[in-house]
Formats: C-alpha cells, structure tokens, sequence
C-alpha cells in the first residue's frame, strides 16, 4: 500500500506539474494546451542531452533543461499561440494538437533521441538505488521529486506571491484590460506565463525522468492525465490543479496495484468524466472563481 | 438552400466522379487501391465530424470510439455469432447512434476546451473498455473477420472500392440533403449564432443532439465498413490517434463542408501510402500544416479551391417600401399579450430586477426607459427566456412561461432584436429570414422563402436579399434582424435599442417601420435611449431605474415627471 | 493644452459612433462629458486610451505626444490614465497589490510614499489593503480605481461614469474627492450620466448627443441652460 503510494506520488509530480502548467497557460491566455505533455518529455530529454553530451552532472542539467524549457516556451508562444490567439476555441485545440504532433514526433527525429525511451542518471546513488521503510522499498529519487517538487512549488510561490512582477503576471490574467490601463504589457507578460508553464514541465520531466524514463511517446498520456489532476483538483485554483494531480498519481498505482494493469487508466479517465458532470468547477475551487 | 452550400453541391458530384475515375483507370494498381477504400472509409466518419464540428460549432475528440463501436459490433457478430455482414452492419450503426445520443446529452453541459475533454475521457474509456473486455478479444481483439458477401461478389480488393466509395457518396448526399433542408438552416444558426437561433424559434439543444447521433452513426458505419475490408480489429485501432486523424482531415479539408471532409480524407490517405519511409517526418508535416490552416486559411483545402464567398452580391436600388401588404393580424386570444407580475432577478448580490410588475394591452406600443444598469435586458432576457428569474411570473397571452427555453417562447409568438443586431453573420439577409420562418413555422422551404421575401419586401430591403449580413451597413442590420423578428407574424415584439447607431434618416424609417407593424395589431414592447422617438411613438412610457418601476404613464406625463427628471439628470441644485 | 482631441470620428466594426467630436482639456482643470446614454461619451474615453474602437479620422494629442500612433499602455507612461468602466480592478488580488501595480509604468522609487498619500486620501480602503479586491463595496472599489491610478502620478484622469450603481452619499464623496483632486493639479476629464451633479463640480462640460456635440461651454452657464434638459427626455431641442 505504502509502496504503491510512493509511487503514485512519484509520476503524481509529473502530472502536478502539467496541471500547474495548464493552469497557467489557461489563466494568461484562455488556452488549453493538448500539447503540455509533450513538453514534459522534451524536458527530460533536454537533460538527457547535457548528460550525454556535454557530460555535466545533473543537478546542472536540470538546470539547463528547465532554461531550455523557458526559450522554447517563448518560441511556442511567438510562434503558435499568438498568430492563432485569434481564432475560436475549437481552432485553438486544434492548433495545440497540430504542436503536439509536431513535439510528439519531432523529437523522435533528433538522433540522439530517437522514439524509445532512456534511462536518465538518478540525482543520486544509482538509479534503482532504494531504501526500506514501513514494509516497503522507496527509492531515493522519490524522495528527490519529493523535495524538488516542494521546491519548485516553494519558488512558484513566491514568484507570483511576492515579487512585484510575479503579481502583475497574476493581474493581467486577472483582468487585461485593467492591466493596459496601468501600463501592464500584457503580450510580454503572456508570453512569461507560458515560458513559466512550459519551463515547469522540462523540470518535471527531469526530476522524474530517472524512474520513468525520458522520451518515447507517453506525453499525450500524461497530458491527459495532467488534465485529469486540473480538472479534478479545479482548473482556476493552482493548489487545485497540484492537489489533483499527485491524487491522479496515486489512484493510478492504487488501480494498478488492485486490478489488472490495463484497467486503471479507464477508470482513471472516467473519475474525469464524472467529475465534469457532477462538480465541473473541480474539488478544490469555489464557484466564485470561476468565471464564464 | 444556403448559399454557402452552393459550392458544395457543386463540388460533390465532381470529386466523386475524379475518384471513380481514378478507381477505373488505376485498378490494377493495389497500393492504390487499397489506399483509397480506407480514404472512402474514413470520408464516411469525416462528414459527420465535419458537420459537428462546422455546422453546430462542437467539438469532440471522441469520434475514434463510435467507430470502434461500429466496428466491434460487426466484428464480434460476424465471427462469435454468426451473423451476415448486413444485418450485423445495421446493428453497428444504430448502436454507435445510440451512443450518440448519449454523448450528446452529455455535450449539453459544456462548450469548447470542456467538451472536448469529456469527448476525449469517453474516447479513452472506449479503448480501455475494448482492451479489457474479453468477449470481445481483450487485448488481442478479433481475427479473421469473413469479407462481406453481396450476391456473388467478395468485397474484397477492387469490389472494396466501390463498395467504399458507394457508401461514401450515398452518404455524402445525404448529408447535402439534410444540410439543405430545414434542418440545414438551424444548424447553420446555430454555427452563427447559438443565442440568436435559440430566440428565433431553432431548438438548439435538439439539434446538437441530432448532430451528435448523426456523426456517431456515420463513424459507426465507418468502422463497420472497416473491419469487412480489414479482417480484424484490434482495441488499439480506435485511439486517439485515429480521433486526431479523423480532426486533421475535417480541419484540412474544411469544416463544414462535405466535400471538404472527402478532400481532408483522400490527401491524408494518400499520405499514408506515400509517407511511408518518412512516417515521424509526416507527422510533423501534419502538425505544421494544421496550425497553418488553422491560422491562415481557416476554410481549409475546400475553402482555398472555393475561394471567398461572394462579397456583395447585389447593390439595387431600394424597392420601394410596399405598406399594403401588411394584413392586420388576427387575434389567437382574448388574454393580455404580456403579463409580468413580481418578476425579480438577482446577479450575486446585485438586484437587477425587483419585484416589477407591468401587463400590456393589445396592438400597443409601449417604451420601457432608464438609466444604463436598470434591469432594462435583463428583463427583456427574462421575458424570452434567457436565465431563470428568482421569483415572479411571467405569462405570455394566458400561458405561463417560467422556465421556458427561448425557442418555445419564440413559438408562442413572440419575436425578439437584441441590443447589438445579433444576425448570422454568415448567412444572407435572405436566409437569415428564412431560417427563421422555418424554425417557427410549419411550411416548407419554398413558402418561407416567398414569406421571408415578402417581409424584406415590406421593410424595402428586397434588394439585399442575398447580401451577407456580415457585409451589411450596421443600420440595415437592425432592420434585417427587425424584418427576422416579425416574418413569422408575432403578435408581441421586443425591440431593444433599435435606435442605437442609427442616423436622423435612419431614425424615421425605423419610426415608421415601427409603427406600421403596430398598425397590424402586434404589441410592441421598446427599450430605447432615444427620447425623442420614445416620446413620438409611445402609447405609453415605463421608467425603470435600479431594477425597480420608478413611473409609468403616457409620454407627457413622463416627460414631465420630476422622479424620471432626477433619475436622468441628476438633482438640479 | 492638455489634451487636445479634435475632429474625432470613431467607431466599432462598422457601427460609427463619434461623427467628428472635438474636445480639449487645459492643465487643472476638470472638464465634464455629459450626454444621454448611446451618445458616445465613454467611446470617447476608450478612443484617447486605445482600448478597442477604431479611429477614423481626427487626432488625440496628448502632453505633446500623438495618442494614435502609441498603445494603451505607452499612454500611461505619458500620464494619461483612464478609470474606465466597471472600474476594471485586479479582483483576485489585495487592495494593496491594486495600488502598487498601479505604479506598474512609473519608475518604483516613490511607491511607498506615493501608496502612503493614496491610504491618506481614502481611508476607508486603507482599513482594508489586505482584503480582495472582489470583496470591496461598490464605492470602495471606486475609490480603489481611483487611486490606482493615481499611483501612476497621472497628469491627467479620465474618470467614466463614477458614480454608476453607488449610493447617493457615496456619489457626493466620490465627486468631492475628484475636485480635490483637481485642485491639487491633476487635470480630469469626466464622463458622467449624472448631468446637475457634475456640473456643479466641473469648470467647463462638453454636452454629447448621437456622437456629435451638441452644446459645449463654461459648467455654470450650461446648468442654467433648458437645452440640456430636452436632449436628456426628449423634448424640443429649440432647433
């Protein structure tokens, strides 16, 4: 039970943070992006990159993923998400999915990435490198996205809490048209959130890259199930989309662990569907949130 | 039938005859062949998510799962049980409409990003569902599917063709025909304009779910048709990746146009035969080219071959207004035409609407005024049935309306403008008059164009008859979505801010429009800002102002009111 | 000259709603825009801020600086700013943060003196800099509007319909609170409904009827005049 639990937490992280990172793209522009998972797997294979290549350890190439995951966020702002801004919800799907395509398969044609997955060095230790606790083995990694995780969320935090430029951040996706009137640029901030966004998912596809591999095609399954968590935890609230991924994580492993492997993703889809019909506001937001 | 649907016709019978000519001559050739029975197969499944998606503006990422119901349904009769291929087929279809109808009730209670993640979830719970069932093959799914008999011949092969090809063009007629009938003009309102639709009469609701079992049966088909000529079916065939691709040949191929699903379905088949040695690059290729449809050529392939829809047809002169013409109205009745009593409205904490209470007599024309944020809409939506009230009733010539959807109200009777002009933007002034009438009445498409013309007629507008009201000046607006409120003869009118946006000249058509149709004996109810119209056509002027009936009285007495003063003006000091 | 718009036509779409409006505001003083609702007065507003209708013709000239050719936000950079309607508050954050973002497009150095005089000018915010935005009465969020903007050390405040949906008392605290602000130098430009009561406050009114100006001249002169009552309920105009 423990064990699955540490585990369910452990790609929980992954999920929580595509859900923060939806939420925040969908807060700065009204978007919801089918591709974010794509963006988790491109993270991890950044760090693949720097280990592999530029032989650096990978505390740095966590660094430097997260750095590459922020100028390709800006990239894919500039050059999808603005030019389609205009046209209907609908055609903003699409457009998500058409960029989804191009990660999903894209990186496959990077040579040193190819379709498969790869194994990616644990933060330390080796990577199978586990410790007993309460019945149960845990690796160590966990305990790292465990910690890096808080971290992340800690500095999220703060940003948009307490630095100056994080709250205008918050007050242009608030309200643009109130932001302009007191000089905000609200495309320059836009284009922050979704690098932020997107910078979010390369580091969570590198602190748990070491337990479930980096590349192969797995980024649509997470977004969903990184939709799943903002859905169920509340697509406005940010605690909400966390909360709601780390509980998708869990009831995964649960699932898998009680049934047959193949059975828990249905019905982890399907605490979707009914939460969308009976509380679509999700389990964590107020309706007074919640706009439209 | 719709204008846009001109090209469409037109462009059907062409593309079906270049693929069966192309069938005849490349016969021999089995890459070919191949290539374009699965493309006819896919066609069928894109209509119908061309239609959802262009036609009554939904989304779903959940078509991959009704032709895997299809397709199950055939696979499992045909071997465990031993059906025939047909009776199977027929079993396929229905079921998948079925679901269709599920889905679509479901679909109701979202719109966009939602609703297309709950198509999604549905989708991939068909999947699982499929990969865990074991009647059905479990993981493994079921083999050695016979082929479809017809009499002698084997579809198999060259006969698989045609029989895809067959079925593709019987369904894309039928889809013209729906689209060109009655049901063709509600969707295409809807697509428009939902709200609109819904207060002239269309039952939007209905007609989502109309459009959601007919693209879930065309995807069962689809699917049906599939696993004849495949011979086995698998739980993975149904993902999300066959979803996607049905949504990449809608969007390239165009949406909301038959022959635009046809195109989409043809150039991703022969993608697919041609891409082979390139399979991640076609992908990508794929993704590109959406976006680049999506953003720069919104009509997709069909819309670029089409080109841009006429801009301004004609610029006639304007017919001279033909007053006698109007008949006057003959009474249904002998109940007032609108009683409101206690109605009261609450945003949050605001009070929009307290407590008002007013009734109108007949063949009357009655002005409510008042200050911006006086409850003036908010009672008009209440009135026809847009958002529930909190308390009060409302009873529309005897009958009580509470909780009636818009299109109900419309039925009774009652027409409706709204502040902006809402017309469909991408209809003719024609058509938009037309869709109308046949949402609201019984006759059939000829006679509501020669009402529909008649109308136009006595507003003297025949001569934008088949202008796009996206190309009308925002006057003649007004009067195209006056001339749509009164074609289908109401007897109680609302008109909100007609005026607005209007000129001195446009103001004394719009006055004498108004009062002609009065002289009919319709009961006209007016929010308007214009004092010096209010105060020359009213019968009678209610002043409302913070959601409450300050006064009501003939225009005179308003004009002299020291209340109304107060309220627009100020207290003099 | 303050700002100095003339011959201005401006619309939405195709709907023209300013058929050729001049209008000019000198450095102190409080100019009002009364008008019938539909007239175009709040387009007016939007068309010198940039925020939505398209010029067509005539020019905005702002402290020098030609407003058509700069963005909104450059507009507040220049000291132009706009309490637009429905007051457009950060809902989701505190009274405070409203406050210091509105020194977003102004250099930080004075923030805390600036966000002190702001607390000093309403108490009744300044008892509540920790709440929500969205939690504020209708007045207070007024008053929070206001002084966001004054936090970017405005030259000019362009103020529409301030006292929509408030409470007479509240009205009259707002208007003083206005006049007090212009007194201590801040040119205003008011668009208001509420025609007796701002002209009472205001040192010159333009009066908008159908997009165009149908009377304009010094406050005191116009609240005597019977026209503006006629444009208002629809009487005779004298034409």
């Amino acid at each position: 039970m423990l064990q699955l639990i540490v585990a369910g937490l452990t790609v929980g992280s992954g999920y929580a943070l595509v859900a923060l990172g939806l939420h925040i793209i969908l807060r700065a522009t009204r978007i919801i992006n089918f591709a974010q998972g794509e963006f988790l797997i491109v993270g991890g294979l950044f760090a693949l990159t720097f280990v592999e290549v530029l032989h650096v350890n990978v505390w740095i190439a966590l660094l430097g993923s997260t750095a590459c995951g922020f100028i390709l966020g800006l990239v894919f702002e500039r050059l999808i998400l603005r030019p389609a801004s205009r046209c209907s919800e609908i055609a903003l799907t699409i457009v998500t999915i058409g960029a989804l395509y191009i990660l999903l398969y894209g990186h496959a044609l990077v040579p040193l990435w190819g379709s498969s997955p790869h194994p990616l060095p644990a933060f330390s230790g080796e990577g199978a490198d586990s410790f007993a606790f309460g019945g149960a083995s845990i690796p160590y990694q966990s305990l790292w996205v465990f910690l890096l995780l808080a971290l992340a969320l800690a500095v999220m935090y703060a940003f948009f809490e307490r630095t100056y430029f994080g709250k205008a951040i918050r007050a242009a996706a608030n309200n643009p048209i109130g932001a302009r009137l007191t000089g905000i640029d609200v495309t320059q901030t836009r284009a922050i959130s979704v690098a932020i966004s997107i910078a979010l998912c390369a580091f969570g596809g590198t602190i748990i890259g070491p337990i479930t591999l980096v590349g192969g095609a797995g980024g649509t399954a997470i977004a969903i199930k990184g939709f799943v968590g903002a859905i169920v935890g509340g697509f406005e609230s940010p605690v909400g989309c966390v909360v709601g991924g780390l509980l998708v994580g869990i009831v995964e492993k649960l699932l898998e662990g009680k049934f047959e492997y193949g059975l828990a993703d249905p019905l982890v889809y399907s605490l979707l569907l009914v939460t969308l019909l009976v509380r679509p506001q999700g389990l964590f937001a107020s309706r007074v949130g919640v706009r439209d | 039938m719709i204008a846009r649907l001109h090209a469409d016709a037109r462009a059907i019978p062409i593309l079906l005859a270049l693929v069966g000519v192309c069938g005849i001559v490349a016969s021999s050739n089995a890459t070919f062949v191949q290539a374009a029975t699965y493309a006819g197969i896919y066609a069928i499944a894109a209509i119908g998510l061309s239609l959802l998606l262009g036609s009554v503006n939904q989304i779903s990422l959940g078509q991959a799962a009704f032709f895997g119901i299809g397709a199950y349904a055939v696979a499992y009769l045909t071997t465990s049980a031993n059906w025939s291929y047909w009776p199977a087929l027929v079993v396929g279809v229905v079921l998948a409409a079925f679901f269709g109808v599920v889905i679509g009730f479901i679909a109701l209670r979202f719109h966009g990003h939602y609703l297309a993640m709950a198509t999604l979830a549905f989708n991939l719970i068909c999947v699982g569902i499929f990969h865990q069932w074991k009647l059905i093959g479990g993981a493994v799914g079921i083999n050695n599917i016979p082929f479809a008999q017809l009499g002698p011949i084997r579809i198999a092969g060259t006969p698989a063709f045609w029989f895809a090809w067959i079925a593709a063009a019987i369904v894309a007629l039928l889809s013209l025909r729906l689209l060109r009938g009655r049901m063709g003009y509600a969707f295409e309102a809807i697509r428009n304009d939902e709200l609109a639709a819904e207060v002239t009469g269309v039952p939007t609701r209905r007609c989502k779910i109309v459009a959601f079992t007919y693209a879930g049966a065309l995807a069962g088909l689809s699917g049906a048709m599939y696993v004849a000529v495949i011979g086995l079916m698998a739980p993975d065939i149904p993902g999300v990746g066959l979803t996607v691709d049905l949504l990449l040949m809608v969007v390239l191929g165009g949406m909301g146009s038959v022959s635009g699903a046809i195109i989409g379905a043809c150039f991703i088949g022969f993608l697919s035969i041609t891409g082979h040695s390139f399979d991640n690059w076609r992908e990508v290729a794929y993704g590109v080219v959406v976006i680049a449809v999506v953003v720069a050529a919104p009509g997709g392939l069909f819309g670029l071959i089409r080109g841009r829809a006429r801009t301004r047809a004609t610029d006639g002169a304007p017919a001279p207004r033909i007053e006698s013409a109007m008949a006057p109205l003959v009474l249904h009745s002998n109940e007032l035409p609108l009683v409101v009593s206690g109605v009261t409205k609450r945003f949050g904490g605001l009070i929009a609407v307290d407590a008002v209470s007013f009734a109108l007599e007949y063949g009357t024309l009655t002005s409510l005024i008042g200050p911006n944020g006086a409850g003036k809409t908010t009672l008009f939506n209440a009135m026809s049935g847009i958002g529930r009230v909190n308390s009060g009733t409302i009873r529309i010539a005897g009958t009580s309306v509470t909780g009636w959807a818009p299109h109900r109200i419309a039925r009774l009777g009652v027409g409706r403008t709204f502040q902006n002009a809402r017309l469909f933007d991408e209809m003719t002034v024609l058509e938009n008059v037309v869709a109308s009438v046949l949402a609201l009445t019984r006759v059939n498409e000829r006679a509501a164009n020669d009402r529909a013309r008649e109308t136009l007629a006595r507003l003297g507008l025949e001569h934008l008859s088949t202008t796009y009201a996206m190309h009308l000046p925002f006057g003649e607006r007004r009067r195209v979505e006056l001339a749509r409120a009164i074609a289908a003869d109401p007897w109680l009118l609302l008109v909100d801010e007609p005026a607005a946006g209007l000129n001195a000249r446009e103001r004394t058509t719009l006055q004498q429009d108004l009062l002609a149709i009065r002289g009919r004996g319709v009961t006209i109810l007016l929010i308007e800002h214009d004092m010096k119209l209010v105060m020359s056509i009213s019968d009678r002027v209610m002043v409302l102002q913070f959601g409450k009936m300050i006064a009501d009285g003939t225009a005179g007495a308003i004009r002299n009111d020291p209340l109304v003063a107060a309220a627009y003006l100020g207290i003099a000091s | 000259m303050l700002l100095d718009v003339r011959d201005l036509r401006a619309g939405y779409g195709q709907l023209d709603v300013l058929h050729g409006v001049s209008v000019y505001v000198d450095l102190g003083e409080l100019v009002a825009v009364l008008g019938p609702n539909g007239a175009g007065k709040s387009t007016l507003l939007r068309a010198v801020s940039q925020l939505g209708p398209a010029v067509r013709g005539g020019s905005i000239v702002f402290d020098g600086h030609d407003l058509l050719r700069t963005s909104t936000e450059q507009g507040v950079r220049y000291g132009c700013l706009h309490v637009a309607e429905g007051r457009q508050l950060f809902s989701e954050l505190t009274v405070d943060d409203n406050l210091r973002l509105g020194a977003y497009a102004t250099d930080h150095k004075t923030i805390e003196r600036d966000l002190s005089s702001v607390y000093e000018r309403f108490p009744e915010i300044a008892r509540r800099r920790s709440a929500v935005a969205f939690s504020l009465s209708g007045g207070e969020q007024q008053m929070l509007a206001i002084g966001r903007a004054l936090m970017a050390k405005p030259k000019l405040l362009m103020l529409d319909e301030p006292s929509t949906g408030l409470a007479p008392q509240v009205v009259a605290k707002i208007f003083s609170i206005i006049g007090d602000l212009c007194r201590a130098g801040t040119a205003v430009l008011l668009v208001e409904q509420n025609a007796y009561l701002a002209l009472q406050h205001a040192d010159r009114a333009y009066v908008l009827e159908n997009g165009a100006t149908a009377l304009s001249g010094c406050a005191a002169e116009l609240s005597a005049d019977e026209r503006i009552k006629a444009i208002y309920l629809g009487g005779a105009t004298g034409e």
